[in-house]
């Protein structure tokens, strides 16, 4: 198939909100992205997992790091069940997906800024994180299922 | 395509955003008559011209106000409620 899926929905990860958010992942030792809707690698490359701020004061943590949120929280911060579908895309036919399902044009996102974009694939709310040749998307865990279906059955006809 | 721009996430298309409404003032339920109390529940300005709107960015969550011309299907500007992003 020109567009390859991986699903990574059994990684550990955790998320926390709020205005204290930001500060309390500082003090667990977590690097922090200053700017919203960014992310910073955690220990090297991405398989040593991932921190991205999803606005001005959502986080969500990937990878073994993830563990660290566990730790009991403080004033203005709270939990966020993370229970996503996670996916990683890539392929050569991966950007024309893209152009069919989503309104978003990748190959104009400038990627060394780390961008973490949350819009809609096939009508369901995503955060798309591109790295290099990859695309990881992360998506409520009901509309897993239907979304990975619904991209193969468009993938295929890429192809 | 219609473009919107949501404040947090930048501009996107109009598919992405949900409305919320028109801001409107509440009038003090104490102190309102029943015939004010009753304007603000059961009606509504249909009436074009320039509107402050609640607009959701649905993937995010997102609220914001966006100032719309109704008469010339314009988005004039959008901002977070607390202030500009």
């Amino acid at each position: 198939m020109s567009v390859q899926f991986q699903d990574l929905s059994t990684t550990p990860r955790a998320g926390v909100k709020g205005p204290g958010a930001a500060e309390w992942l500082k003090q667990l030792g977590l690097p922090v992205p200053d700017v919203p809707n960014t992310w910073l690698p955690l220990g090297g490359a991405l398989g040593g997992g991932l921190i991205a701020r999803l606005g001005n004061t959502e986080f969500l943590v990937e990878g073994p790091e993830s563990v660290k949120l566990a730790a009991p929280i403080s004033h203005g911060v709270y939990p966020v069940l993370r229970q996503d579908t996670a996916l990683v895309l890539k392929g050569a036919r991966l950007n024309d997906l893209l152009l069919e399902t989503c309104s978003v044009n990748f190959l104009a996102i400038n990627r060394t800024t780390r961008p973490a974009l949350l819009t809609s694939i096939v009508g369901v709310g995503v955060t798309a994180i591109p790295d290099g040749d990859e695309l990881r998307l992360w998506c409520d865990s009901t509309y897993g299922e239907w979304f990975l279906d619904t991209l193969r059955t468009i993938a295929a006809e890429l192809a | 395509m219609k473009i919107m721009t949501c404040p947090i996430n930048g501009p996107r298309a109009i598919t992405e955003f949900a409305y919320g409404g028109e801001i409107r003032p509440m009038p003090d339920p104490a102190a309102a008559s029943d015939d004010q109390w009753a304007d603000y529940v059961f009606n509504r300005n249909g009436a074009p011209g320039v509107k402050q709107e609640w607009w959701c960015h649905t993937p995010s969550n997102t609220w914001f106000v966006a100032e719309r011309d109704t008469e010339r299907d314009a988005i004039l500007r959008t901002y977070l409620y607390t202030g500009e992003a």
